[in-house]
């Protein structure tokens, strides 16, 4: 055996000294688990289950959202809407006396529901509205009916978002439920009888 | 120490710790993980596979494929890129000409709201895309990170620790052909040529040549190709392992991995 | 003296109590230590050749490494551990080994069990998981074996008089509790035919692989050496606070590392290991200075003996726990990680640190259990060279290769060069492990043909009966 420290065959089990605590280790301990801390915070994410790095955390992963579903929804919205209710309404949204009403603050346009506001353009309006303390005595045909429940859907979000209104978007179920709520052959209405109506 | 069951309660503690953490947590986090949808659409992901890639999934794990291979894309950070979507009717040439000198590409979050800011003002339309950046993206390994919801249906997940070989993450939109996935397997040096990957050559059968070739006989290069009147035919387990290659995909935009997917033009 | 003889016969008699169940554990960790350095040596010799083996499926290189790294770690390494555990919890009781035969039958087992597990891997049915390949057979097997020899030695142990535990103790017993706690956690989520969802899998999977080959083999490797370093060198360990502190911050952050950085999982966990990664540093200034201070000025030629080795395998640990931790640091993980530089890590805490010490132990325990000294004491030094070269050549060239790989971003050559390195590696490391196999074999055969030659003098010798007729 090359073990070259003759003890007796009776040594006894090795034993361990006892000694003044180092502090200096406790010490270092103590700084590494701040800046453990410190990196934790910084890149965990807080235990949120869908932040990955190089996400830092929920806010920021949000706000790194590419918004080209919006942004591609409100071009389209512009689009069908300078092509279709432009004419009238004005590019601006501020209508045509005699053509028209006003988009632009009207109050049907930012009403907190959609409903009423989307049976405009898919059933039509005749005879005597009041928008923004004006009376408008018009004709205006189902210009939304022909149109596909998303681009009616995006023209309606598109005015409830644009030239100073700040009202929600409109989806393509809501206009689907609205359409189906009105049966085959829906009439055009006039003010009162559109009040009547749920938002 | 002299109390033993102090001493042992305090050490159930102290290892307990990581089993909780690393064990616990993510059975109740990721464990009961639900099929997600792909960023700003309706379709679900990940799709279950089907049929011969199921078994493929067993042949890659029988034969410790993850010994070599990961099946993880990794990523560093991200870039913008901001793109004009039309010159806008106010001053066009003037947007154009702010367009021109611009730096509108591999920017920051901050640099991109900026740019998007100074265009808009003078009526640019824009468009901010955003892309995955790293070292295995640049690599063309995938366009995104590899994420949670991508092995949702795995059993096992193969993961592998040593990229001895490529990463496999997305062999499917790499390589979508089944006859090079089979030749490679059969014969790597044939596709790669100082290729370290065992031939594998136990999952195929070389045999003569019947009244006429086999439609599954394997491509080879002449090197590689077996005697005259001989052709190389893939056993079932081989063409699982295929099937089970391109199924390989990781190239949808997720909530937690999100880009721009660059779409054909209509 | 006369207490001095009655001590040596107490321990003698001590030491004579663990010989067949240390047999047992130490003669089939010998043959799965061949054996595995020698799938391991195939495996690499694929790098050379890949055409070498390619008609077997049982030799296919994802199979044979797996099988390799399962039989070095569970073929040989735990049961190693367990029977140095046995021969230290009865010496420091004071006491002899409680229920011998208990660890004899389940050290046939444990092998039974390994030799399970290896055939089905080669044979394709490995689980899928690293370091937990074997199927649910094997695991119940082993693991009702490991709870068997567990009992044996916590009985030991209950045994002592001494109340008052030594460090080795903490180590070895948290190591007890360990390994049953992990092993069956990792079996019941993992090899079954529904484990938990998703890429829940991976983060278990890394959990065990870490606890098992780094906090696992750390507890009873520390533990051992902090018994035999100071028993050989006839010192006292320096110091007791140093060796608790070790203890404690090893198994408090620890087992919090392992989860790789740009893991598929949400921030929070490579976090969480990063973190415990940096602690960890803690941990190893304390082993190191323990392992110094007891050391340093030690009055021990030791020639390529079992100091030798102790002191060897106790730098490669710290080694191997700064490569730990520089893995998991995010500014080198671009570089480090998914390369042979975590493998390199691996293999250098398996054998450049853990399977040095344990053979360091068992040449300190074995002439003391069988009674009469080594056969081939030249082979001690022999094996401490080779294993020596092995560590350097193996854990340096992949090391090497893994920080190529990363800096190159893992284009197919970078690596090849230093990959011929590491079969050379393996080589050494297979030549040792053929001379420790020489001398635990023939240790066992003199001592079979010690009793077989007891049991003819027996039968040969006149018995006493009280009416013989002349």
């Amino acid at each position: 055996m090359s073990e070259e420290n003759k003890s007796s065959p009776a040594s006894t089990e090795p034993t361990a000294t006892r000694s003044t605590v180092p502090m200096w280790i406790l010490v270092v301990t103590l700084v590494l688990l701040f800046l453990g801390f410190v990196f934790f915070d910084r890149h965990s994410g807080w235990f949120d289950a869908r932040v990955y790095s190089p996400y830092a955390s929920a806010e920021q992963l949000d706000a790194y959202q590419p918004k080209t579903g919006a942004a591609a929804a409100r071009a389209q919205g512009k689009k069908v809407y300078e092509s279709v209710c432009g004419i009238c309404h004005g590019v601006d949204g501020l209508g045509k006396p005699g053509q028209a009403p006003p988009l632009a603050g009207s109050e049907w346009v930012n009403a907190k529901g959609v409903s009423r506001l989307a049976h405009i353009p898919l059933a039509g309006a005749n005879g005597l509205i009041s928008v923004e303390g004006k009376d408008w005595n018009m004709n205006m045909a189902a210009m939304g009916a022909a149109l596909p429940d998303a681009d009616l859907a995006a023209v309606l979000t598109y005015i409830r978002s644009s030239w100073g209104n700040k009202a929600g978007e409109v989806t393509a179920d809501d206009v689907k439920s609205v359409r189906a709520s009105m049966g085959g052959h829906p009439q055009p209405m006039n003010g009162e009888q559109m009040m009547k109506m749920p938002e | 120490m002299k109390n033993g069951f102090a001493v042992f309660f305090a050490v159930c503690v102290a290892l307990g710790g990581s089993w909780t953490g690393f064990v616990l947590a993510p059975a109740l986090q990721l464990g009961t993980a639900k099929q997600t949808t792909i960023l700003n659409s309706s379709d679900n992901w990940p799709l279950q596979r089907t049929g011969e890639a199921t078994l493929g999934l067993q042949v890659y794990r029988a034969n410790g494929c993850a010994a070599c291979h990961t099946e993880q894309v990794r990523q560093d950070g991200v870039a913008f890129e901001v793109v004009l979507t039309g010159a806008g009717k106010i001053n066009p040439v003037a947007v154009s000409n702010l367009v021109s000198t611009l730096k509108l590409s591999g920017l920051t979050k901050d640099e991109a709201d900026a740019a998007t800011v100074k265009i808009t003002a003078i009526g640019g339309k824009v468009e901010t895309h955003l892309a995955a950046t790293g070292a295995d993206i640049a690599r063309g390994w995938g366009v995104r990170r590899s994420v949670a919801a991508d092995f949702l249906y795995d059993v096992p997940v193969q993961l592998g620790g040593v990229r001895v070989g490529p990463d496999l993450s997305n062999i499917g939109v790499r390589a979508p052909d089944a006859n090079w996935q089979l030749v490679h397997l059969y014969a790597p040096r044939a596709i790669a040529k100082n290729s370290a990957m065992p031939p594998f050559k136990f999952l195929f059968q070389v045999r003569k040549i019947g009244a006429s070739p086999s439609p599954d006989a394997l491509n080879l290069p002449q090197e590689f190709a077996p005697a005259d009147g001989y052709e190389v035919v893939p056993k079932p387990a081989a063409k699982e392992l295929a099937a089970y290659l391109l199924s390989l995909r990781a190239d949808a935009p997720l909530y937690e991995a999100p880009f721009t997917p660059i779409t054909a033009k209509p | 003296m006369n207490s001095a003889e009655n001590n040596f016969d107490c321990t003698a008699k001590i030491d004579a109590s663990c010989r067949v169940p240390l047999l047992a554990l130490f003669g089939g960790a010998a043959l799965w230590l061949v054996l595995g350095l020698a799938l391991a040596l195939v495996a690499s010799l694929t790098f050379h050749a890949p055409e070498m083996f390619a008609g077997h499926s049982f030799l296919t290189y994802g199979r044979v490494s797996a099988a390799a790294n399962d039989l070095l770690v569970y073929g040989f390494a735990i049961p190693a551990a367990l029977g140095v555990i046995l021969w230290i919890f009865a010496r420091l009781s004071q006491a002899e080994l409680v229920l011998p035969l208990v660890p004899v039958a389940a050290a046939n087992l444990w092998h039974l069990g390994v030799f399970v597990g290896l055939a089905t891997v080669l044979g394709g049915g490995s689980s899928g998981f690293a370091w937990l390949e074997f199927p649910r057979a094997s695991a119940m097997l082993l693991g009702v074996a490991f709870v068997l020899i567990a009992i044996s030695a916590v009985a030991t142990f209950g045994q002592r008089r001494e109340r008052e535990l030594y460090p080795s103790h903490w180590f070895l017993l948290a190591a007890l509790l360990w390994f049953p706690w992990i092993y069956s956690t990792a079996n019941l989520l993992l090899v079954t035919a529904h484990p938990v969802r998703g890429v829940a899998q991976a983060v278990i999977n890394w959990w065990f692989a870490n606890n098992l080959i780094f906090v696992w083999l750390a507890l009873v490797g520390v533990g051992v050496a902090f018994y035999f370093l100071p028993k050989i060198s006839g010192r006292p360990l320096k110091s007791r606070f140093y060796a608790l502190f070790a203890f404690w911050t090893l198994i408090l952050f620890g087992t919090w590392a392992g989860i790789p950085q740009g893991a598929p999982v949400p921030a929070w966990l490579p976090a969480l290991s990063s973190v415990a990664s940096l602690l960890l540093i803690v941990s190893l200034i304390a082993v190191a200075v323990t392992t110094v201070k007891t050391v340093r000025g030690a009055d021990v030629v030791c020639r390529g003996g079992p100091f030798c080795h102790i002191r060897f395998g106790m730098a490669a640990f710290i080694l191997s726990g700064l490569m730990l931790v520089a893995g998991a640091c995010p500014q080198y993980t671009r570089v480090l990680e998914l390369t042979w530089f975590g493998q390199a890590q691996a293999q250098l805490q398996i054998l450049g640190f853990f399977a040095i010490v344990i053979c360091g132990a068992i040449y300190e325990i074995l002439p003391r259990v069988m009674g009469f000294e080594l056969p081939f004491k030249k082979f001690v030094r022999g094996q401490h060279w080779c294993f020596m070269a092995g560590t350097v050549l193996l854990a340096g060239s992949l090391g090497v290769g893994g920080v190529l790989q990363g800096l190159k971003h893992f284009s197919p050559d970078a690596a090849l060069p230093v990959l011929r390195i590491s079969t050379l590696g393996w080589m050494f490391f297979l030549l040792g492990s053929l001379l420790f196999a020489a001398n635990i074999f023939v240790m066992t055969i003199k001592w079979k043909l010690a009793l077989v030659r007891l049991v003819i003098a027996y039968v040969k010798s006149p018995l006493e009966i009280s009416e013989v007729k002349p």
